[in-house]
């Protein structure tokens, strides 16, 4: 069973970039405070709040409930009046993630501005295959790799922001971005040696910050 | 239109049987009227309205393709 364990100033905060790492919903974990930490006296005596988050289900993808997504994913695509194939495969940016990949012509419509359209359509082949198999399965929607290169992206400016960060000693805030991808930033830093992160803010607005790391 | 609605609808739903899905079209361009069993209404509206408006995005789509304007309302 999976289980990470993540500090941060204060439990909450914690407990919400650990989800993001997992790329799950609170109701699917179960959250160990290992130390509830200090706020201190002018930056004195501080502690940081550090929890262990532990995945209640097992995380792999069950073929089933796969087969049961595609066919979802196939009819929806075929009601928009799109043509276009889909095909599983382990995800390449995520090894716990089966991804449906949609590939075809003019797929453009399918992925909208921001990614828009295309997170519209994850979340309603999620909420139909969760309704019918009664069970929570991680599987990513892909169009055209649309989401493979924005994740590349990601990554890499993930890397240059630790640098800058780690240059200059101060905080930098990226952009906001949704879920799937600040977990892609969070991921991307998790080892690296002199920087933690975290996000901030709230829905739309919530965004990475990268920080240096205390010693 | 209708059909995407009334696919994912009926999917989501306690009562499936129940879902009505309409079309028609005024000066505005395509209404699609969504009805469904009164307890099933959070389900297709969801949290902060995000499944209603995840169907208005795919709707939209269909819309564009189409070149029409589409709105939906749950009744």
């Amino acid at each position: 069973m999976e289980e990470i364990e993540i500090s941060a100033k204060t439990v909450d905060e914690a407990i919400q970039t650990a989800l993001e790492q997992l790329g799950v919903e609170n109701d699917q974990v179960e959250v160990v405070v290992l130390n509830k930490g200090r706020l201190g006296l002018l930056g004195m005596g501080s502690e940081d709040a550090k929890v262990k988050v532990k995945l209640l289900a097992e995380k792999n993808g069950n073929g089933d409930v796969v087969k049961m997504a595609r066919e979802v994913l196939d009819k929806i695509i075929e009601f928009m009046g799109l043509s276009a194939k889909v095909t599983t495969g382990k995800s390449e940016t995520d090894s716990l993630l089966v991804t449906l990949d949609v590939e075809g012509d003019d797929l453009g419509i399918l992925i909208g501005r921001h990614g828009q359209t295309l997170t519209s359509l994850q979340y309603i082949v999620r909420l139909i295959v969760a309704e019918k198999s009664k069970m929570w399965v991680p599987f990513n929607i892909d169009v055209a790799g649309y989401k493979k290169r924005r994740y590349d992206s990601l990554r890499n400016l993930a890397l240059r922001v630790a640098e800058q960060v780690k240059r200059s000693q101060r905080m930098l805030t990226l952009e906001p971005m949704p879920a799937d991808e600040r977990r892609i930033v969070h991921i991307t830093l998790a080892s690296h040696p002199d920087v933690a992160t975290q996000s901030m803010g709230e829905g739309e607005m919530r965004k990475v910050a990268v920080m240096v790391k205390k010693r | 239109m209708k059909e995407l609605v009334e696919y994912i609808a009926k999917a989501i739903v306690r009562a499936p049987e129940e879902v009505k899905v309409t079309e028609e079209t005024d000066d505005e361009g395509v209404v699609v009227k969504l009805e469904v069993a009164a307890d099933d209404k959070g389900r297709v509206i969801g949290r902060q309205g995000r499944v209603a408006e995840a169907m208005r995005t795919l709707l939209r789509v269909v819309a564009t393709k189409e070149s029409v304007r589409v709105r939906l309302e749950i009744v």
